[in-house]
């Protein structure tokens, strides 16, 4: 007890200031967090019950439906499975997983789906207690080569399944479904695209030198919202009239503008990640009889990519806060969804807020926990 | 080496082998594959300008009625029968005015979350970092939007909540009472700006010279007695008078409410301001604090050894060695925050992007249009840049 107390003292009651600070602190989180419990009691938030289809996949038929929880279950047991497989596991930090993957579910279970939310659930748990028992075999390293090419794989399955058997139409897909596809592509496409610019950067050939220098600065100087626009009104003219090229439909288009510009950024990431590798490594490979091909992919990549791991995801957060302003394009992603449903629904007049709320929620929760991973990781390779 | 490559031509081995040696010369590399993605370069460059001229050019639609107003005008003033010019540059004006607010109450509120995030107190440390999880991991959009709603959410004009008669709070704005004065007022404020960096400047060379020379005088007295009688004399010779404008709204003949005086801050303008500013803040709060942890703890232990107070402690010891690592991220966050701002198309803003829209959607010329937004917007993260990079230079040389 006196203990207790000392510590108290110590920690808001230290001086005159504290003492201030401390009263001032208390009575802001009071009024935030009355605020809050008040307004999650007193809205009604049948308005999330009846639009959960809505908010996952946007205007997707009914009996496609199938194709965004098959997806969602192959991503959810991969990275249960990884998660289990790469970190180390304990209490609190599996509560932690646990309950940010029943977020989701919670907010999007239906009647219909919930067969896949108990097939999620029991393969995940299985595959979480496979991956955790793996971590020590003798398969170890198999397991791992497997993980690492199941996330490869991951996209383009989840392109075959949206497509597989007469598919919906691209600009059917929509809701939070949109989100994670247009982020997963930005990042799948952009990673390798901003290292080769990152690359071209470095590089001592002066032309490559400038037009990835040239390429970079153009893309980082204007908004996002500019370049979406771009896509909008400018790129179909600039296609060429191959293969239906020139008439690609707006949810590509978003694609490519997410990717060039993800590219950009991740570009810079990795520079500063390149420039930190002391120059001794490359004398050193050359020494070794490397020439500069090999040098490059196998000595200074490696090492300058794990430096910036950290700051890669939170670019990748960033991609993926960003896919929010496809709102530009008329694509019916989470946030139009969220916007419409107040504006649309008899029902739900006035409840923008609530509507809002659920939107960022599930924005909160995925951002949180990529950056969370990303914490794990920095603390794993001990940057 | 050329005269190397000369000798190895020379030799009599196959064409094969010429070749292969050929390549491995490492200048004849370097240009050849230079060579081809110049090439490369070219024909993308020939197809793409010959794809642009099809397309409308040219800036001559700019120059002509623009048709459409603004909800917000600042500086200049503009109606719809100006030209698209005018509409653009009032848009560029709104942009410039929402980051540079934007930008100061950001750093402010960077600068207090990062000190709270390292505060031993446990629920400021609590406060800032439940603040920097929460807004930095939801989309900047999604916050313009919800602070729209709120501000809308306020009591309609007609029941505005008044405190007292100071101030007027509803759907349509905030109004907050400031000083105001006749016309030759904002020549004053420009005068007083003006002696403000003239008496500063005179500070830091009376410093100098008082370092240097004699040790009778107090540079900061005289400083401020300069800059006291430039503001006098101008008062006076500009005959200005002020008076204070509190907000009131009053019902016209037709039964409208007419709100008047003060100063006011729209849902909108107000809208895009929190959200930049609650989000660019927790950047800058990550900053603010990495910067200070990066700092060696013997600094903190060696402050309070001299006997220092917190508030010493942190304004002369660790903020000014933390401004060395915090400027040149802190440069891209301005930068972001001013990219950010283009964000506001969303909530019917009138910045530089949304004017941009509305006349590539009246008038077409979309191409020539996007030229102007990335010059526009490239101009104003260099002059962001520039004026970073000599307050960086400036922080630097006094740290050494």
């Amino acid at each position: 007890m006196r203990i207790l107390l000392s510590r108290i003292r110590e920690n808001f009651l230290g001086s005159k200031l504290d003492v201030i600070l401390s009263i001032t602190g208390a009575l802001f989180i009071y009024f935030i967090l009355s605020t809050l419990i008040s307004f999650i009691l007193n809205s009604d938030w049948t308005l999330i019950l009846v639009n959960r289809k809505l908010m996952l996949t946007g205007l997707m038929p009914e009996e496609e439906i199938w194709r965004a929880w098959t997806i969602f279950s192959l991503t959810t047991i991969l990275m249960t499975t990884s998660i289990a497989f790469w970190f180390k596991i304990n209490i609190k930090s599996s509560i932690f997983y646990i309950l940010l993957l029943l977020i989701p579910l919670l907010i999007f279970t239906t009647k219909n789906t919930l067969l896949y939310v108990l097939f999620i659930m029991i393969l995940s748990i299985v595959f979480f207690y496979l991956g955790y028992r793996s971590k020590n075999s003798e398969l170890k390293n198999i397991v791992s080569r497997i993980i690492m090419i199941s996330w490869i794989i991951l996209l383009p399955i989840c392109f075959l399944i949206l497509n597989i058997l007469d598919g919906p139409k691209m600009t059917l897909w929509g809701g939070f479904m949109i989100n994670l596809i247009l982020a997963a592509i930005a990042i799948f496409a952009g990673f390798p695209l901003g290292i080769l610019l990152a690359l071209g950067r470095a590089s001592s050939y002066k032309l490559i030198k400038l037009i990835s220098t040239l390429y970079i600065e153009v893309i980082r100087g204007a908004p996002l919202v500019a370049w979406l626009l771009l896509a909008w009104f400018v790129l179909p003219k600039f296609l060429p009239n191959l293969f239906g090229l020139s008439d690609l439909n707006i949810v590509v288009r978003a694609m490519i503008v997410l990717s060039l510009f993800a590219s950009a950024y991740i570009a810079e990431v990795i520079r500063g990640g390149l420039q930190s590798i002391p120059k001794g490594q490359e004398e050193a490979s050359f020494a070794l009889g490397m020439n500069s091909i090999s040098n490059t992919i196998f000595i200074v990549l490696p090492q300058a990519i794990r430096i910036v791991i950290p700051t890669i995801v939170s670019t990748f957060i960033a991609i993926f806060k960003d896919t929010s302003l496809v709102f530009i394009l008329a694509i019916t992603d989470l946030l139009r969804i969220g916007r419409l449903i107040p504006e649309q629904q008899q029902a739900f007049f006035g409840k923008s807020i609530e509507s809002l709320a659920v939107v960022a929620l599930l924005f909160w929760v995925v951002s949180l926990v990529l950056s969370q991973i990303s914490r794990t990781i920095e603390k794993k390779l001990n940057i | 080496m050329p005269s190397s490559l000369f000798t190895q031509f020379k030799s009599e081995d196959s064409i094969k082998k010429k070749l292969n040696l050929l390549f491995r010369n490492r200048i004849f590399r370097r240009f050849f594959i230079q060579f081809v993605f110049g090439i490369f370069l070219l024909l993308l460059f020939f197809y793409i300008v010959d794809k642009a001229l099809n397309l409308e050019l040219g800036f001559g639609h700019l120059s002509s009625r623009a048709g459409f107003g603004l909800s917000h005008t600042f500086i200049i003033d503009y109606n719809s029968n100006d030209s698209r010019w005018m509409g653009y540059f009032a848009g560029v004006i709104n942009t410039i005015r929402v980051s540079l607010v934007g930008i100061v109450l950001a750093t402010i509120l960077g600068i207090f979350m990062g000190l709270a995030r390292l505060s031993p107190n446990f629920l400021i440390n609590k406060i800032s970092t439940g603040y920097v999880e929460f807004i930095r991991n939801t989309p900047l959009l999604v916050q313009i939007i919800f602070w729209q709603l709120i501000l809308l959410q306020l009591p309609h004009i007609s029941k505005a909540l008044t405190f007292g008669g100071l101030s007027v709070f509803s759907n349509k704005g905030i109004l907050l009472p400031i000083i105001s004065s006749n016309e030759n007022g904002s020549l004053w404020t420009l005068i007083l700006f003006l002696g403000l960096i003239i008496s500063l400047i005179l500070r830091s060379r009376l410093f100098k010279y008082k370092e240097e020379h004699v040790d009778l005088f107090s540079p900061n007295l005289i400083s401020f007695f300069t800059f006291v009688v430039i503001a006098i004399i101008s008062f006076f010779a500009l005959s200005i008078k002020l008076s204070p404008s509190v907000p009131e709204v009053n019902i016209n003949q037709y039964g409208t409410y007419i709100q008047s005086g003060g100063f006011i801050l729209t849902p909108q303008f107000a809208a895009v301001l929190f959200a930049l500013v609650l989000y660019t803040g927790t950047f800058i709060t990550e900053i603010v604090r990495g910067s200070i942890q990066s700092l060696p703890k013997g600094q903190t232990e060696a402050a309070m050894a001299l006997g220092l107070n917190t508030y010493q402690r942190i304004t002369l010891i660790i903020l000014p060695q933390a401004l060395r690592s915090i400027i040149p991220p802190l440069t891209n966050q301005y930068l972001n925050l001013t990219k950010n701002s283009s964000l506001s198309v969303a909530i019917a803003y009138p910045d530089l992007f949304m004017v941009s829209r509305t006349i590539m959607n009246n008038a077409g010329h979309a191409l020539p249009m996007f030229v102007l937004i990335l010059i526009t917007y490239l101009t104003l993260s260099l002059v962001i840049s520039l004026i970073m990079n000599i307050i960086n230079l400036r922080v630097t040389r006094i740290g050494a």
